[in-house]
C-alpha cells in the first residue's frame, strides 16, 4: 500500500492512466527475467517525459519512498525486481529516437528504445549499434546501460560502456545530470563509466547518446568441431594468441549442441564434444585473410571438422543454433540454473575440465554455452526443482563453479549483473575495503539509498551462499527470446 | 592562473618534522628532503607552476605505499603520487606541501599472460620499458602519449595518444588496478577477466582521477598482437581544411587507421627544422600508420589514397622500413620540443581540445583563425582521428601581456570545444589549470564529482587542489 499522501502527490504530477496501484495492474511488473523472485510494488508510475519523471523522483525522495526503474524487464539478476512499499518507474514511454548524426556516427535515443531498433533506424546510413545482447529484440538501451550489457560481438566491438558517449540521467533528488560528452573523452572523473553497470542504483537515465559503427561490408563464420572440450578451450586461446580479433568467438559443449540442433536444425555435428563458432567481419579482403588464418589455427589446434559459411544465409543458420541455445536447453530439462562467471581465457580448458568432474561428482548434467572469446561462461545446470534434494545439489554445484571462477582470477558475473541474485557472492569476490568504496560511491549519489535498494552491492555480510538463476519449466519473462 | 577553490594551508611545521623523522627512520635514504629532490618533484613538464613537497619517499611495495599513506592520513598530510613528471597540467605540484610518493622504483613488470593478452605492471614502469620487455612475445602495448611516461601516470591522467583511434585510450586498456585508498588500505579493482558486471566500475573511476582518490600502485593492462604488416605514409595538403576533411571522411568510412596525425604548416616548419626532415614542405600534413594483415593494410591504404586525392592531398610518401617509421614518429613526438625550439626562451602552453569528429573542421579552422589573430606563434598538432588536437602556444614568460594573450587563447580553445559538444581535455587532464573549464563543461555533474571526492577522500589529502574544484 502506498501512503495516501504520497499517492495524492504522485497523482498530482502524473496523468491518471500513468499511475497504477491495484494488484491486477501492478502484477505484470512483479518480476523480471529472474522469475524466482517476485514482489508487488505499492505503485507503478509510467512517466511520459523527463519533467514527469523528475516530479515523481522528487516526491518519492521527499517521502523517503524507494524507487526502482524498469526497462523491458529482461534482466537475469533481478535488477528490475520491485521493492515492497516502493514505486516502480516504468520507462516504456521513453521510446523516441531523438536524432541521428551520420557524420559523427552517433544517435541520441531515449532509454526505452529497444537495442535492435537503433540498428534498424540507422541502417539507411550504413551504420549500426554494435553491442548485441541476445535479447536485443526486446531489451532496452536504458537497461543495457544499467547492466553494461555485452553480447556475442563485444569481443571486437566492446561492451555498452565502450559504445555510449553521453548519458543524461536524473538523480533521486530530481536533479538532472549529464554524464560524459559528445567527444571521445570527457574531463574529470569518469562518471559515464560509473553509471554503466550501476544497475539503476545511481540515477534513472532519460537520454543516451550511442556511438554507431559503420556496418562491415561482409562477415563469415567458421564452425569447428572438437572431440575434447579442453582442446576446444585451447583453440580459443590459440585463435586470440595468433593476434586475430574475431567479431565473435562462442563455444557450445555436446549437451548444448545437441539441444540446439534438435530445436533449430542448424546442421551442428552431434558427435563433437564441443563446437566453436568463430566470426570475422570487415572488407572482403580482410575477411578472406582472417578466415584463412582462423581455419589454419583451428585445424592446428585439433579441430576434427571445420565448416565455413559460404553466404549470408548459411552464416545466419550457423548462428541460429547458438542464439537459440538457452530456450533449447529449456526443452530438455524441467529446470536449469544459469551461471554467469568470467575467467581469464587461458583458464578455459582447465575450468571446463573441472566442471565436467564436478558434474559427475554432483551427478547432474551441465550444458555449456558461452562467450569463449572473452572468457564469459554460462554453464547451465540441469535439474528438477520438484525434487528438493536435487535443487540443493544444483545450488552446491553452481557455487562450486563460481568458486572455481574466482579461484582462477575471474569474476562472479560477466554481464548479467549482481541484482538480488548474486549479493552473497559479492562478499566472496570483494574485500571489505573494496565494498566500502562501492558504498561510498552509492552514498555520494543517493545517501538515503532510495534508488533500487537491496541490489548490486551487499550492505552487510550476506556471504552465506551463492545465488543462481532458476528457470522453472522454461518460464522466463520472455521465454521466446534468444538468450545471452 | 586559476587557483583551487578551496585553499588549504601548508601543514604545520611540527607535524611535518614528526612525519619526516618517522619516514626517514622507516625508509632511510629512500626518504629525501634535500632541496634538489624536492625541486625535482615540484613540477611536471608544463608551465613551471611549482609546489614544493616537504619530503619525497621512494617505496618499493604496495604495503610500503599503504604504510606511508596511513601515516599521512593520521597526520592529515597531502599525498602526491609522482611518476616521471611528464604531466602538462601541473598534476604533481605539491600546492600545499606534503609527501610526494615517487613510484619510479616500483618498476617491475609483474606478469605477462600471452594467451590472455594482458600483463600486470607496477605503477613506475615506463611505457617504453614495458614494450622493450614485451619484445619477443609478439605483443605490444599501444598507448603512446609521446612522452615516455610511467604507466601509473598514464592511468591516473587517462592518457591517450597517437593511436587512440584504433586502440582506444587508457580508459579502454586498463583492465584492473591495485589502489591504495586515502586511509591506507589496499584494494583491487577489475581483474584479469575481460568483463565483469560485479559492483561499480571503480577501475575507470580511478583511471583519470589524477591521484585525487587514491594512489595507483599496480595496473593490469590489455596487450595486442604486433600486427603482421605496418606501413606509414605522409600526405601533404594545400589547405588545412583539405587535411581535416580527409580525416573526417576516413573516420566516417570506418577505415581502421592505426594512427592519423595532423600537423599544420607552422608545426611542419618547426619539425622539419628540429628533426631535419627531408623532402617535406611546411604545409598542412597528415601522418598515417596502418596496421593489419598484408591484404588489409593494402586495402586501407588504397581507400585512404582515394580520399586524400579528393581533398587535394599529395601523393603518399612511404615509410615501410621500421627505422624510417621510427624517424617519422620521433619527429611527431618531438613536436612539442620542436615548437619550443623555434623561439628559445619562450614557454609553451599546450592546449588539449577534443570535439566530435563532425565538428573537427569547424573547431580546427576557427581555432587557427583565432590563433592567427593573437599574433602568437601557436603550431597545431593532433591525433584528429579521435577529434583531439593540441596547440603549442608560445609566449614570453617575462612579457605579462603575451602571457595573458596566450592564456586567453587557451581558455577560448577550451570553451570553443565545449560549446561544440567536446571537452577541454582529450588526454592531458584537468590538473590545476582547467578547474574552471571543467565546470563550464560539466555544470551540475561537477557537484557529483565533488561529492564522490568527499565520499572517498573525506580529509582531502589526496593530491589536493587538483581535478575537481572543492
Amino acid at each position: 500500500m502506498l501512503d495516501p499522501a504520497v499517492h495524492a502527490q504522485l497523482a498530482s504530477v502524473l496523468p491518471a492512466e500513468a499511475l497504477l496501484t491495484s494488484a491486477e495492474e501492478t502484477r505484470p511488473y512483479e518480476s523480471d527475467g529472474l522469475t524466482m523472485y517476485r514482489e508487488l510494488p505499492a505503485a507503478v508510475a509510467i512517466p511520459e517525459d523527463e519533467a514527469q519523471l523528475i516530479a515523481v523522483l522528487q516526491r518519492c525522495h521527499a517521502a523517503g519512498v524507494a524507487v526502482v526503474a524498469r526497462g523491458a524487464g529482461t534482466s537475469l539478476s533481478g535488477g528490475a525486481l520491485p521493492v515492497k512499499h516502493g514505486v516502480l518507474v516504468a520507462m516504456a514511454k521513453f521510446r523516441r529516437i531523438v536524432s541521428v548524426d551520420p557524420v559523427a556516427c552517433t544517435a541520441v535515443v531515449q532509454p526505452g528504445v529497444r537495442n535492435l531498433a537503433i540498428s534498424t533506424a540507422v541502417a539507411p546510413h550504413g551504420l549500426y549499434y554494435a553491442p548485441d545482447p541476445s535479447s536485443q529484440i526486446a531489451c532496452t538501451i536504458g537497461g543495457n546501460v544499467g547492466e553494461n550489457a555485452g553480447g556475442v560481438h563485444c569481443l571486437k566491438y566492446g561492451l555498452t560502456v565502450h559504445n555510449v558517449r553521453r548519458v543524461r540521467g536524473v538523480l533521486i533528488t530530481g536533479e538532472v545530470v549529464e554524464f560524459g560528452g559528445d567527444a571521445l573523452d570527457s574531463a574529470g572523473y569518469d562518471l559515464l563509466a560509473l553509471i554503466h553497470g550501476s544497475e539503476g542504483l545511481l540515477a534513472v537515465t532519460t537520454e543516451i547518446t550511442v556511438k554507431l559503427t559503420p556496418k562491415p561490408q561482409t562477415a563469415q563464420v567458421a564452425l569447428a568441431a572438437f572431440s575434447d572440450v579442453g582442446a576446444a578451450g585451447n583453440a580459443v586461446a590459440a585463435v586470440i594468441g595468433a593476434g586475430i580479433v574475431p567479431a565473435g568467438l562462442e563455444m557450445m559443449d555436446r549437451s548444448a549442441t545437441r539441444a540446439a540442433e534438435e530445436f533449430v536444425h542448424a546442421g551442428y555435428p552431434l558427435d563433437a564434444a564441443a563446437v566453436l563458432l568463430v566470426e570475422t567481419d570487415g572488407t572482403p579482403e580482410e575477411v578472406g585473410a582472417d578466415m584463412a588464418e582462423i581455419t589454419r589455427v583451428l585445424a592446428a589446434a585439433g579441430a576434427t571438422a571445420i565448416r565455413v559459411s559460404k553466404d549470408e544465409r548459411e552464416r545466419l543458420l550457423l548462428w541460429s543454433g547458438r542464439k537459440a541455445a538457452f530456450p533449447a536447453v529449456g526443452r530438455i530439462s524441467p529446470d536449469y540454473y544459469c551461471i554467469d562467471g568470467t575467467i581469464p581465457r587461458r583458464a578455459l580448458a582447465e575450468v571446463l575440465r573441472q566442471t565436467e568432474v564436478l558434474s559427475q561428482q554432483f551427478n547432474l548434467r551441465c550444458a555449456n554455452v558461452f562467450h569463449a572469446g572473452d572468457g564469459n561462461l554460462h554453464p547451465l545446470i540441469l535439474y528438477d526443482a520438484n525434487i528438493a534434494e536435487e535443487s540443493r545439489r544444483a545450488e552446491a554445484f553452481g557455487a562450486a563453479i563460481l568458486e572455481l571462477c574466482i579461484e582462477v582470477g575471474g569474476t562472479i558475473t560477466g554481464e548479467h549483473g549482481v541484482g538480488v541474485e548474486k549479493l552473497p557472492q559479492m562478499c566472496v569476490q570483494f574485500r571489505p575495503a573494496e565494498l566500502d568504496c562501492f558504498l561510498a560511491v552509492k552514498a555520494a549519489f543517493d545517501p538515503q539509498s532510495l534508488l533500487n535498494p537491496g541490489k548490486g552491492v551487499p550492505t552487510l555480510s550476506r556471504c552465506a551462499e551463492f545465488g543462481k538463476m532458476h528457470v522453472h519449466h522454461g518460464k522466463l519473462a520472455h521465454p521466446e527470446l534468444p538468450r545471452f | 592562473m586559476n587557483m583551487p577553490a578551496q585553499i588549504r594551508a601548508r601543514p604545520d611545521a611540527h607535524d611535518v618534522a614528526d612525519l619526516v623523522t618517522r619516514l626517514m627512520a622507516d625508509y632511510g635514504e629512500r626518504a629525501q628532503t634535500s632541496r634538489a629532490a624536492r625541486d625535482q618533484h615540484s613540477h611536471g613538464e608544463g608551465l613551471a607552476d611549482a609546489g614544493l613537497p616537504d619530503v619525497v619517499v621512494f617505496p618499493h611495495t604496495n604495503d610500503e605505499v599503504a604504510a606511508i599513506v596511513r601515516l599521512c592520513h593520521a597526520a592529515r598530510m597531502p599525498v602526491i603520487a609522482f611518476g616521471v613528471g611528464t604531466s602538462l597540467e601541473g598534476h604533481v605540484a605539491a600546492l600545499y606541501g606534503g609527501v610526494c610518493i615517487d613510484l619510479s622504483q616500483m618498476n617491475r613488470v609483474l606478469e605477462v599472460n600471452a594467451e590472455d593478452l594482458d600483463c600486470r605492471v607496477q605503477a613506475g614502469v615506463l611505457r617504453e620499458e614495458l614494450n622493450a620487455e614485451l619484445k619477443g612475445t609478439g605483443l605490444f602495448f599501444p598507448i603512446d602519449p609521446g612522452a615516455n611516461a610511467t604507466l601509473g601516470g598514464m592511468a591516473a591522467t587517462r592518457a591517450s595518444g597517437t593511436n587512440a583511434v584504433r586502440y582506444g585510450t587508457m580508459r579502454e586498456n586498463v583492465l584492473g588496478l591495485t589502489v591504495v585508498t586515502p586511509d591506507g588500505r589496499i584494494i583491487k579493482t577489475g581483474g584479469r577477466s575481460r568483463k565483469s558486471s560485479a559492483g561499480y566500475d571503480l577501475t575507470r573511476l580511478y583511471v583519470g582521477a589524477e591521484g585525487t582518490l587514491g594512489v595507483i600502485t599496480e595496473i593490469q593492462l590489455r596487450l595486442y598482437g604486433v600486427p603482421e604488416a605496418i606501413s606509414a605514409g605522409i600526405c601533404q595538403f594545400e589547405t588545412l581544411d583539405g587535411a581535416v576533411q580527409t580525416v573526417i571522411l576516413a573516420m566516417q568510412h570506418g577505415i581502421p587507421v592505426a594512427r592519423i596525425e595532423l600537423l599544420d604548416d607552422v608545426q611542419m616548419e618547426a619539425c622539419i627544422r628540429y628533426s631535419k626532415l627531408e623532402g617535406l614542405k611546411a604545409k598542412p600534413t597528415l601522418l598515417f600508420e596502418f596496421h593489419g594483415s598484408e591484404a588489409g593494410v593494402a586495402e586501407q591504404v588504397a581507400q585512404m589514397q582515394a580520399i586524400t586525392e579528393e581533398f587535394g592531398g599529395s601523393a603518399f610518401e612511404w615509410a615501410t622500413k621500421p627505422e624510417d617509421r621510427t624517424r617519422l614518429w620521433k619527429a611527431r613526438h618531438a613536436a612539442y620540443y620542436a615548437a619550443k625550439a623555434m623561439f628559445p626562451g619562450k614557454q609553451v602552453f599546450a592546449t588539449d581540445a577534443c570535439v566530435p569528429i563532425s565538428r573537427l573542421a569547424d573547431c580546427v579552422l576557427a581555432t587557427k583563425a583565432d590563433a592567427d589573430e593573437t599574433g602568437l606563434v601557436a603550431p597545431i598538432v593532433g591525433h584528429v582521428g579521435d577529434g583531439n588536437f593540441h596547440l603549442c602556444v608560445l609566449f614570453d614568460p617575462d612579457d605579462a601581456g603575451e602571457r595573458e594573450r596566450a592564456e586567453g587563447l587557451a581558455r577560448r580553445i577550451s570553451l570553443r570545444a565545449i560549446a561544440m559538444g567536446g571537452t577541454c581535455t582529450g588526454e592531458h587532464g584537468i590538473g590545476v589549470h582547467k578547474l574552471d573549464a571543467l565546470v563550464a563543461e560539466h555544470g551540475d555533474a561537477v557537484d557529483l564529482m565533488r561529492t564522490i571526492k568527499r565520499a572517498l577522500d573525506p580529509h582531502n589529502i589526496m593530491n589536493p587542489g587538483k581535478t575537481v574544484p572543492l
